[in-house]
């Protein structure tokens, strides 16, 4: 290997000239490539958080049909943007992360009907028309059974139409328009015991 | 250079944790298995996973106990011993004013970890590379709130214009002291020339888990004053070795070549 002196300088000053480029251009391609948003070319769908019964507004970014980032919605009257601790994990209802920070679809939902038969020791898989028939049919039955049609206060009747012996649960997992419609229908079947986790 | 800073006013925090979830939402960390430590302070150290999370200090004040919570995390400091420390420039201020690991330039020698006076970068052994709270550096440049300030139920994290919230801080501590809190106290303001996560705190810093002094260890100043220089020298030597290396392969390549020409069995 032989280099002149010329080339040796020449060498020089372009390796001091490139290592001085690299220390000005690198943090800024650094910082153009984090500013890109994760949630950019997403479509954002508004719905309620289902933790409780405050109802915060939630923003859902989705792409590709996946959700993925669910953050307080800062035109909602109730939140004004800020999510509790719970509000704000709710995105993990449907993905969570791995321990390498890879998302995944959270394992531990249910999207199957699960029942358990009278006196049996574990679940079975079940379809939603079964499991649907069986619960319409089961209050159908029940209600029939135990209907008062009128009792008896302070000596003269009065009209009920009332069953004692089913109660009904509604969920904060639901929005509050399909709750007042769970609300309508044990009304309608003569449903007095209702409560709700968030004592809607 | 700094704009826009984080007011965590520890007056007014619950203690609810939604920063810290929000965090882990948005960067997309996982969740750590932890196991109870005694405190209600989860997860008990900050990591590689846990960038931020509400600290909670109890002390024993004549009898009663008073508790104190406060969000902490990186600091984002102007005289940051993180930077100084970094041997290849990983760690740098952002044109928004911000500490920020690149990861392309981290080589994982730890050593920001060791020279923060805060003990809040963790340390992905996986990946080998530092990480910590990045101020939500591609929300804040697209002009939404960080992700720990915008989920606050209690306007305890308050985001903004630099001057807009020093102003609110100094009311703030105007009217806890008026109001029986005689060590109230901004916090952040003259601590290691600024940072951008500024503190009102209702009594003395170490009561919440932060550093009375905060400051940048003088071991870390003579490395960098060392090693700072001495980095130019060792990029010119690497690439002149890597050059001289090219050219010795190339000499090598050329004499294999002319020996094969030649019919030359010797290698």
């Amino acid at each position: 290997m032989r280099i002149s002196r010329r080339k040796f300088l020449k060498i020089g000053a372009a390796t001091a000239a490139a290592a001085s480029l690299s220390g000005l251009g690198w943090p800024h391609a650094a910082d153009a490539s984090q500013n890109r948003l994760r949630i950019r070319y997403t479509k954002e769908y508004h719905t309620i958080c289902t933790f409780c019964g405050v109802g915060c507004g939630v923003i859902c970014h989705v792409r590709n049909g996946v959700i993925v980032n669910i953050e307080g919605d800062p035109d909602h009257p109730i939140n004004e943007g800020t999510l509790c601790s719970k509000g704000s994990s709710i995105s993990n209802i449907s993905y969570v992360f791995d321990e390498a920070g890879r998302p995944k679809p959270n394992p531990n939902r249910l999207t199957k009907v699960l029942y358990r038969e009278p006196s049996s020791d574990r679940y079975q898989e079940v379809e939603w028309d079964w499991a649907l028939d069986a619960i319409a049919r089961r209050i159908k039955a029940t209600r029939d059974a135990t209907l008062e049609a009128s009792v008896e206060v302070d000596g003269r009747e009065v009209t009920v139409n009332r069953t004692q012996a089913i109660g009904w649960l509604g969920s904060a997992f639901c929005t509050g328009e399909e709750n007042y419609l769970f609300h309508k229908m044990a009304r309608a079947i003569g449903i007095t015991r209702m409560d709700h986790c968030a004592r809607l | 250079m700094r704009s826009q800073i984080c007011l965590v006013d520890t007056s007014k925090c619950t203690g609810c944790r939604a920063c810290q979830s929000a965090c882990k939402q948005w960067n997309q960390l996982p969740a750590e298995s932890t196991t109870f430590t005694g405190a209600y302070e989860n997860p008990p150290y900050f990591s590689c996973m846990t960038w931020t999370k509400v600290v909670f200090r109890e002390h024993d004040d004549h009898g009663s106990t008073r508790w104190y919570m406060s969000k902490q995390g990186c600091m984002h400091c102007t005289d940051a011993a993180c930077v100084l420390a970094c041997p290849t420039g990983a760690i740098h201020h952002t044109n928004q004013g911000t500490v920020t690991i690149d990861e392309i330039k981290c080589i994982g020698c730890n050593y920001c970890a060791a020279a923060c006076s805060f003990r809040v970068i963790g340390f992905d052994r996986s990946a080998n590379f530092a990480k910590k709270c990045t101020f939500c550096y591609d929300r804040i440049s697209n002009g939404l709130k960080p992700a720990c300030s915008s989920a606050c139920p209690t306007g305890a994290l308050l985001f903004g214009d630099e001057r807009e919230i020093i102003r609110q801080a100094q009311s703030r501590v105007g009217y806890l002291q008026a109001n029986g809190r005689q060590d109230a106290r901004i916090y952040g303001l003259d601590e290691v020339q600024g940072t951008a996560m500024l503190y009102v705190l209702e009594d003395f810093p170490d009561r919440y888990g932060l550093p009375s002094d905060p400051h940048v260890p003088i071991q870390t100043r003579i490395w960098n004053a060392i090693y700072g220089p001495l980095r130019i020298a060792v990029v010119l030597a690497v690439t002149f070795s890597i050059w001289a290396n090219y050219n010795k392969n190339r000499e090598l390549d050329e004499g294999k070549a002319a020996n094969q020409d030649g019919g030359g069995a010797e290698r």
